[in-house]
């Protein structure tokens, strides 16, 4: 028959299906939860970054919007009093009187007053036409004589724009005299109204804090920031531009002037961008978010996930234990009244089935079987018991064919010698004994009784061996009446003469002694004989000892008796070389016999 | 039996336990809540008025911002005053910084004070300036002495070839100034025995306009003055401009304030290197930190200058070295 592969199985390490149950539920809920944890965390952070995207854009847009409207305002302004006939008539009108030149100087400084009173962001507001003339701020200002503002960048763009406005970066103005202010200049050509030509520029310098602030009141975080680039990508603001300045940090602005989508991530990953473009600027708001300071919300998140998941596990656990624990309760009761069985305890064993799923099934299977196991193994007893005791009769029926021989051998040299009273005297014995044996009903007769078949065994080997044997019996009274296994005595005291006496010279002598002796009746076979050796003494207790015997071995005796009595009763030997052999048999006096129940 | 799954369920407990540390580490960013190093910045003045101080401070305060660390700044009105400065050190060291960053006002005479900050476990950086013994884990400053070289060569252009020269040095003894001289003198190269005077101005516009008086009455020879800081060269400038010989005498100069930019605009100054106190100040703090951090840094830090000059003081990138925002701000 081919062998069976010993296949280990993935939980074949563990001891009970118990734990197997409860191991493999946990393990799977832990990898549900985390294929859950990792689903949500996932999907959170994209929340979380497309949030803060929105939240960032917002406010790229919102400070975009106000710069808008405080340029815008500023180009209003700029609108009207570039135009106003009191500046153009100022700068270029040559042929005015000079009191006329007075009071349109005075009206253009309380205009620009005003302009300068009702913002105080406005450094410096100006006109400056190519043939000299010049309005700065309240009339007591200078231009500078080291530079030539026709030489400025402002200057320059303001002739050169098509819009008719033009607005500076972040830049210091040098062309004021002792004023070196960081400032944003918006700029527009003045027309000569009698050329048609631009012939100057009207200029307001815009303190530039007012940009910065825009930017400083609004916080992405704590660490993010607002830039502003202007239309080549060059800083207008930054937070930190001392840093970019002194080469210490630098932004991306490439990547920033180049990008087209709202926002992107920079290329470590550690800032996220947002951006947002202005058509009347030309500038870009740019918005910094520190990534890290994003997951750092995301990491509560996180834990509060965490905590739930564990949880959960925890509650996972107790309930698939305490549910394996009720699934594997039934196999665990099969389990145990199987070991019931084992050791015999039928009694016990039936389980009660509650379930009627494949354990219960299992376990009613079980119990039938356990049933059948039961009734076949008492089926079993009591056969053998019944083998037994027909054995017993089938030898109790025997009389040894030698002894029979011998004794009418003996019978007919007497009735030959014409000793007619020993004839009937042995043929009597003889005639007792066949009845004896043959009255084979009861198993167990009183000891009164099993003495008189000996007796008369005893009285045909005496008159058989005449000189060569004597006995004696005597059985206290109150153990006569005491029950014991018919044909017990006399294979022990055939024993004794055909073992102890036969091979002594002198005569023998055999006496029978029955006493009580505590609970138990004790009778004592002794012999004076040659004694037996012990492996004599081994053999006789050895199954199926052929000897001349009536046919009932010491063996047998003492299997039965113990069998009958229990194994503290039997026969026990005594034997010494030369000296003599006791035997002796322990007999329980109460009618305590434990094969009652076999009877049944 | 009982108590065998008892032992099981603690058992899986624990595996659970540890899956969910390793998840934990795994997904719990490297960068955690750290405390906020303790930091203590000694400038040599802590005058708002000076360009060059104020400037580093918006520097190391913004580098405190950028970093997470707690900035203190302690110090006195005048860079002169040394035993105050002495004091404020050893009462910093009393609040236990986790670093003390310095910019001694004397190269010699505090090195005693600052060795028992060292000695007691606190990091120590040097900014601006150096002391007479190696103890400082750090120095960030400017090369003074190729920044001195630097001027040197300006200076060398503007002379004649008997012309002599006057140095007008600020605070004597102070590093900065030792190796300012030092790198005029290799600039000068051969010229450099020309050197007519050296004057100590004590980080004071008056001493300094005094002082250049002086010097140039007693050596009329004089056709070049090379100031060593901002005092010096302002106050030296204004004594050449009220003496009325700004045509006469050509000065070159350290360090930038507005009217030293003006006094270049005009004409009086011939050039003048600037420093980048705002990128020193920032530097220092990051310096600072690396070093708490046990990274490896540089012994020496430059944190850069750049030789300003009429001719360049307007292009863009200058302007913006010349015209810190902060001081708007």
């Amino acid at each position: 028959m081919k062998k069976k592969k010993n296949h280990r199985t993935i939980f074949s390490r563990f001891r009970s299906i118990r734990n197997t149950i409860t191991v493999a539920f946990s393990t799977l809920m832990i990898l549900a939860m985390l294929i859950f944890l990792l689903i949500s965390w996932y999907f959170t952070k994209k929340s979380m970054y497309e949030n803060s995207v929105n939240y960032s854009y917002q406010i790229i847009k919102q400070v975009n919007y106000d710069i808008n409207y405080y340029i815008g305002y500023m180009m209003n302004i700029s609108s009207i009093v570039s135009k106003s006939s009191d500046v153009l008539q100022y700068l270029y009108n040559e042929d005015q009187t000079e009191e006329e030149i007075k009071k349109e100087h005075d009206r253009i400084l309380s205009q620009f007053a005003t302009i300068r009173g009702s913002r105080n962001d406005i450094y410096n507001i100006a006109a400056v036409a190519k043939n000299g003339h010049r309005i700065l701020n309240d009339g007591t200002d200078k231009f500078t004589g080291y530079i030539d503002i026709e030489d400025e960048s402002w200057y320059k763009a303001a002739l050169s724009s098509v819009e008719g406005v033009s607005i500076s970066s972040s830049h210091v103005q040098n062309a004021i005299q002792e004023s070196y202010q960081w400032v944003i200049t918006l700029s527009r050509p003045l027309v000569n109204y009698k050329t048609k030509k631009k012939d100057g520029v009207f200029f307001v310098d815009l303190n530039y804090s007012a940009i910065s602030k825009l930017c400083n009141n609004n916080s992405l975080g704590d660490k993010g920031y607002i830039f502003i680039l202007d239309k080549d990508g060059k800083i207008v603001y930054h937070p930190k531009q001392d840093l970019i300045y002194g080469g210490i940090l630098s932004e991306n602005t490439k990547q920033i002037m180049k990008n087209k989508s709202n926002s992107f991530l920079s290329e470590d990953g550690s800032k996220l961008y947002t951006v947002s473009r202005s058509d009347l600027t030309g500038w870009t708001t740019v918005g910094v978010i520190y990534t890290q300071e994003l997951m750092k919300n995301n990491k509560q998140t996180q834990i509060l996930y965490l905590l739930i998941a564990m949880i959960l596990l925890l509650g996972v656990t107790v309930m698939s234990d305490v549910i394996s624990g009720e699934i594997t309760k039934p196999i665990r009761q099969l389990h145990d009244s199987m070991n019931l069985v084992e050791e015999g305890c039928f009694d016990e064993a039936n389980i009660d089935v509650t379930t009627d799923n494949e354990v219960g099934n299992l376990s009613e299977s079980f119990n039938i079987m356990a049933e059948r196991i039961h009734a076949l193994m008492e089926q079993n007893v009591y056969e053998q018991k019944q083998k037994r005791k027909s054995e017993l009769k089938a030898l109790q029926a025997q009389i040894n064919p030698h002894f029979l021989y011998n004794t009418l051998d003996s019978i007919i040299w007497m009735s030959e010698g014409g000793k007619n009273d020993e004839v009937v005297l042995m043929t009597s014995a003889l005639a007792k004994l066949l009845r004896q044996s043959i009255s084979n009903d009861k198993e167990e007769v009183s000891i009164a009784e099993e003495i008189n078949y000996v007796k008369s065994y005893m009285l045909i080997q005496k008159m058989r061996y005449a000189d060569k044997l004597d006995y004696s019996i005597k059985i206290a009274p109150e153990i006569e009446s005491t029950r014991i296994v018919k044909l017990t005595l006399q294979p022990i005291v055939e024993n004794a003469i055909y073992h102890g006496l036969k091979y002594k010279k002198t005569k023998g002598n055999i006496s029978i002694e029955g006493s009580k002796l505590g609970e138990n009746a004790c009778i004592t076979i002794s012999d004076d004989g040659v004694g037996m050796e012990t492996e004599t003494l081994d053999r006789i207790f050895k199954k199926r000892e052929q000897t001349k015997s009536n046919g009932v071995g010491v063996y047998n005796v003492q299997k039965r008796l113990k069998l009958y009595y229990g194994e503290e009763y039997g026969i026990s030997y005594l034997s010494r070389k030369g000296v003599g052999t006791m035997a002796t048999i322990t007999l329980p006096i109460a009618d305590k016999k434990n094969d009652k129940k076999y009877d049944k | 039996m009982i108590n065998k799954a008892k032992k099981n369920i603690v058992f899986i407990f624990i595996i659970f336990g540890v899956i969910f540390l390793l998840f934990f580490i795994l997904l719990t960013p490297k960068n955690r809540e750290k405390k906020a190093y303790k930091i203590i910045l000694i400038p040599k003045t802590v005058d708002e008025t000076n360009d060059f101080w104020s400037s580093l401070m918006a520097g190391a305060k913004l580098g405190s911002k950028d970093l997470d660390v707690d900035l203190k700044i302690i110090g006195e009105k005048s860079e002169e005053n040394v035993k105050g400065q002495i004091k404020d050190i050893e009462e910093s060291a009393k609040r236990k910084p986790d670093a003390l960053i310095v910019a001694p006002s004397s190269y010699s005479k505090m090195s005693g004070n600052l060795e028992t900050i060292t000695d007691k476990g606190m990091k120590l950086v040097l900014i601006d300036s150096v002391v007479d013994k190696d103890i400082a884990e750090s120095i960030v400053a400017t090369n003074n002495f190729m920044a001195g070289k630097k001027l040197g060569e300006l200076a060398k252009t503007l002379l004649n070839h008997d012309d002599e020269i006057g140095i007008v040095a600020h605070v004597m003894g102070a590093s900065t100034a030792i190796e300012r001289e030092r790198g005029i003198k290799e600039g000068l190269g051969k010229y450099k025995d020309q050197i007519a005077d050296t004057v100590f101005t004590g980080s004071s516009y008056d001493r300094a306009y005094t002082r250049t008086e002086e010097m140039l009455k007693k050596h009329s020879n004089i056709k070049v003055i090379i100031g060593t800081n901002e005092y010096s060269a302002v106050g030296a400038a204004r004594a050449i401009k009220d003496q009325g010989l700004a045509e006469k005498v050509k000065i070159v100069g350290f360090d930038n304030s507005i009217e030293e930019i003006q006094m270049l605009e005009a004409g009086i100054f011939q050039g003048i290197v600037i420093q980048k106190p705002f990128n020193m100040g920032y530097l220092s703090i990051q310096q600072t930190v690396k070093i708490l951090e046990g990274e490896p840094v540089e012994d020496f830090l430059d944190s850069g200058y750049k030789m300003i000059t009429k001719d360049n003081m307007y292009e863009e990138e200058n302007q913006r070295l010349l015209y810190p925002f902060t001081r708007q701000q």
